[in-house]
């Protein structure tokens, strides 16, 4: 009896502890898996064409940790299908810019000295992701290898980017587009035309001196839409973000027009006295500004109220020379090795004298910003028409940056609980170089498309949470010195494509 | 025996409905309390009692020390956050809990005892890059009490004791911090210890008859104010912006009451049973202050509410020398799902034990227990935990738990 009652205790004691351990991890069940295709869109032979923002360039550089996080890459990663990249070992070619310093009166940008290499050269078919950095939409149409390239042809500086992506050898020849075309995809996103513009605007208006003609763009893009259509893939467009509003542009005149040691109406003052006829920063203008008559130069006036309205711009690239305003140098001419122009007297303060003043190519003054935007207008509508003619998808990626710098002035832009803002580095969405987004910047614009992708096509394809995507910017490992706007480097920018 | 079929179907009933329970509470304090599922508070018939009830102390004859330890394997699971299914699992940790009990009969009905313990005793630590790194990576409390009891039977039967509590402690609590927008993770890390801290217990047993007794204890709240240091280590760029230097803490555990029953069905079986109520409201907050006030204080809700433990356990003595025990308990979650936390992945638990006393001579006894805890799956549709904590965001810390753990015990006991 005593046995048997032993018994019966220790064998449910037991079923009791075994069944207690059953793992029951399978209740909730996963997610169906998406294989390259949702609804009525097929992603099975994705290829998305473009430039650096397709590459997943960041930070003046193209490096595999920015490029696994590009907008084509993510969106394949939702819909899992195959997607490969001229992948660069980090930290890039060239150097990506670094964080050297975060000091009270400004960060410390520099180059990682090192550079990475191509890493899957030896792929054996064309790339998915076709993204060149530097690629104008000509390009996209005519170039296929470095010297055959826009900026070979037209400004005598071979695009490298050309050869690590498209890989021509010997006699076969393929543009971007022919290599989009030659994987008979069943999905392309296209996704050009920013260079176009945004050269212009990022050098200052001189280099080179107007965009691409509205006209040109209009006909390249619409034979490049037209051959896509040919093709039978589906279709999706992007258009033009507005260039006048990125941290490229819009960070050193609000820094200059708030900075405690330019006390403006004291340089004001003293302008004044000498008979000018307006004051603030004196800058070299080679289409608009005022002949004062002695110089056989013009030069452009911006007050501190139009460089804090970014209504005169100037560029990071020239942030490096805003911080030598006011002393007698000529440390610009001697840097890009220029000859010093007739008239200009490198002892008076620069940027504050007629006869010294701040270098034409990092300002864009009114006049070009009206280029610029109304660029980026008649661009749009040639990406819009082209569109609708032959029923591709269009993502408004213009609009939804229009949106995200409006919210600059509401608290910023806030997705799956983080904040953005267009802010040079504090922002989050733009990467160092003032111009490329970030990772997260990325997934919020991969996200855009694939919402136009299951509008269109009546798929269902998740977006990214965008909080899962790591922050991008990186640090040096060593300590920095202090700067009062973002010290770059002006070569920093020398090999910088767009 | 019907008697005995009964609890299994009492048991059962209690598995089927799937409820499962919390805190960093143990209760480990000596293998045969364990054994029983912790109903010991009507038995209290070993050192122990002077946790579980120090009235039971006047029925313990002469001289008796008892010095045990438990082996504590806690898992958890994570599964999300929501709508992602990804699984992430806690590292896997062992804590012992220790234990020594020393008591003294004067036989003129004035017991006294003496016991060291852990009230708490266990941590939770995730890796450094899994999902919720910034909620938590790693949080240990433990708290040591050493209690000095004095019992006394002021008639046949009736017993009464009293405990003076005094307690050390410490705390560590380490998560990562968004370097964000620049990549990577800071780690910041608090530690804190506090070198007293007091409470009191009574207890209180009564037999009525041979076959019958019951009992009750009273355990106070414990106040802790924590003091120690916050290091953070993190990108040279942004040292100085993240929070360090002195900090300080409170921390209140809570308030016990514990009625229990025992019954002797046989001259060979007993079984018991046991309602605890836990006051964890007392731990509404967690709030630490930096000394610094550069870097603002952190506080985070718990918003714990009241709860109970269930216990039955049954001990049935094979041999004049050996006897089995088994047991089982149910332990209600004190917290609402939307503050459930990975720091201390509550749930409801239904925890099984089995156990044997051995008496290998005269003086020398050994009491070995195992017991398994499940806590039901829970899942958490509505948090208020933030797991991305970037200024002005917020992203719900929505999933699945999953909890086990595996407790070892086993102590030693001398009659003097």
């Amino acid at each position: 009896m005593k046995k048997t009652i032993f018994i019966i205790f220790l064998a449910v004691l037991t079923f009791l502890v075994l069944s207690g351990c059953e793992d029951r991890s399978d209740i909730t069940g996963i997610d169906p898996i998406l294989n390259g295709k949702s609804g009525n869109a097929d992603l099975t032979r994705f290829v998305v064409i473009g430039n650096s923002l397709t590459a997943g360039y960041q930070s003046g550089a193209l490096y595999e940790s920015a490029q696994i996080y590009s907008y084509g890459n993510l969106i394949a990663k939702q819909v899992n299908t195959k997607f490969q990249m001229p992948i660069i070992s980090d930290p890039g070619t060239p150097g990506r810019m670094e964080i050297q310093s975060l000091t009270a009166s400004g960060p410390v940008i520099v180059n990682n000295p090192n550079s990475g290499s191509p890493i899957n050269l030896l792929y054996p078919a064309p790339y998915n992701n076709l993204g060149v950095p530097g690629s104008l939409i000509y390009d996209v149409l005519f170039a296929t290898n470095a010297n055959n390239c826009a900026s070979a042809l037209f400004a005598n500086t071979p695009n490298s980017f050309f050869d690590i992506v498209l890989r021509n050898q010997g006699a076969t020849q393929l543009t971007q587009l022919q290599q989009a075309l030659a994987q008979q995809p069943t999905f392309v996103i296209l996704w050009t035309g920013n260079n176009d513009v945004l050269a212009y605007a990022t050098g200052g208006g001189v280099s080179p001196a107007a965009p691409t003609d509205a006209t040109t763009f209009s006909q390249l893009f619409g034979g490049i839409g037209q051959q896509l259509a040919q093709s039978g893939a589906q279709v999706i467009v992007a258009n033009i973000p507005s260039v006048t509003s990125i941290p490229f542009l819009t960070t050193v005149g609000p820094a200059l027009a708030t900075n405690p040691l330019l006390v403006w109406w004291q340089i004001s003052l003293s302008q004044t006295a000498s008979g000018l006829p307006a004051t603030g920063l004196i800058y070299m203008s080679h289409e608009g500004g005022t002949n004062l008559g002695i110089l056989p130069y013009n030069v452009g006036f911006a007050d501190s109220a139009s460089l804090r309205n970014s209504t005169t711009i100037v560029t990071l690239r020239g942030s490096a020379y805003a911080q030598l305003l006011g002393q007698p140098t000529g440390k610009y001419y001697r840097d890009f090795n220029l000859t010093i122009p007739l008239g200009v007297d490198t002892t008076k303060p620069f940027g504050f004298h007629p006869q010294n003043p701040f270098p034409d190519i990092f300002v864009l003054d009114p006049d070009e910003i009206n280029t610029a935007q109304s660029t980026v207008t008649n661009y749009n509508n040639a990406i819009q028409s082209v569109a609708s003619t032959f029923n591709f998808g269009l993502v408004d990626v213009n609009t939804l940056f229009t949106n995200i710098r409006q919210a600059d002035f509401t608290g910023g832009y806030k997705v799956d609980g983080l904040t953005f803002s267009t802010a040079f580095i504090t922002g989050g969405l733009f990467s160092l170089d003032g111009v490329h987004p970030t990772s997260q910047g990325h997934a919020i614009v991969a996200n855009e498309f694939i919402k136009v992708i299951n509008a269109k096509y009546n798929a269902n394809i998740p977006t990214i949470n965008v909080a899962t995507i790591p922050p991008s910017l990186k640090f040096t490992g060593t300590a920095g010195k202090l700067s009062l706007y973002p010290h770059v480097s002006p070569e920093a920018f020398d090999r910088l494509f767009f | 025996m019907k008697r005995l079929l009964l609890v299994f179907i009492v048991v059962f009933s209690v598995y089927s409905i799937n409820i499962f329970a919390g805190g960093f509470q143990q209760n480990q304090h000596g293998a045969r309390a364990k054994a029983l599922g912790g109903a010991f508070t009507a038995l209290a018939n070993d050192p122990s009692a002077i946790y579980w009830n120090g009235a039971g102390l006047t029925q313990l004859s002469g001289t008796k020390l008892m010095l045990g330890t438990h082996l504590l394997f806690p898992a958890s699971s994570f599964r999300g956050v929501a709508p992602s299914k990804q699984y992430s699992f806690m590292e896997s940790q062992m804590f012992t809990p220790t234990h020594l009990f020393a008591s003294h009969n004067f036989d003129n009905g004035l017991a006294i005892g003496l016991g060291f313990t852990q009230p708490y005793g266990s941590g939770t630590k995730w890796s450094e890059d899994w999902i919720g790194r910034y909620i938590t990576t790693e949080t240990k409390l433990q708290t040591f009490i050493l209690m000095p009891t004095i019992a006394y039977e002021l008639f046949d039967g009736f017993s009464l004791s009293a405990a003076f509590i005094y307690s050390f402690a410490n705390v560590l609590i380490e998560r990562m911090i968004p370097q964000s927008p620049f990549e990577g993770d800071a780690k910041i890390s608090l530690e804190g210890d506090d070198s007293f801290a007091y409470g009191y217990n009574f207890g209180l047993l009564y037999k009525p008859t041979e076959w019958l007794s019951i009992g009750g204890s009273f355990r106070s709240e414990v106040e802790y104010g924590f003091e120690g240091t916050a290091t953070t280590t993190g990108a040279a760029q942004l040292i100085d912006r993240f929070p360090k230097g002195d900090i300080s803490a409170n921390l209140t555990t809570p308030m016990n009451i514990v009625g229990g029953l025992a019954v002797n069905v046989t001259d060979e079986l007993i079984l018991s049973a046991d309602y605890q109520w836990v006051g964890w409201s007392s731990y509404d907050v967690l709030a630490v202050d930096f000394a610094d006030e550069n870097f603002p204080d952190a506080s985070s809700p718990r918003d714990y509410k009241d709860s109970y433990i269930v216990r039955f356990g049954a001990q049935y003595d094979m041999l004049d020398e050996f006897s089995v025990l088994g047991g089982i308990y149910y332990d209600n979650m004190p917290v609402e799902t939307e503050r459930l936390n990975p720091s201390l992945p509550d749930a409801n638990r239904l925890g099984f034990s089995m156990g044997f006393i051995a008496r290998l001579t005269e003086n020398v006894s050994v009491t070995g227990a195992f017991m398994y805890l499940r806590g039901e799956q829970t899942t958490v549709t509505d948090s208020k935990e933030n797991y991305f904590p970037v200024t002005g965001g917020f992203v719900p810390f929505n999933g699945t738990y999953n909890s086990t753990a595996k407790i070892l015990s086993m102590s030693l006991q001398y009659d003097f």
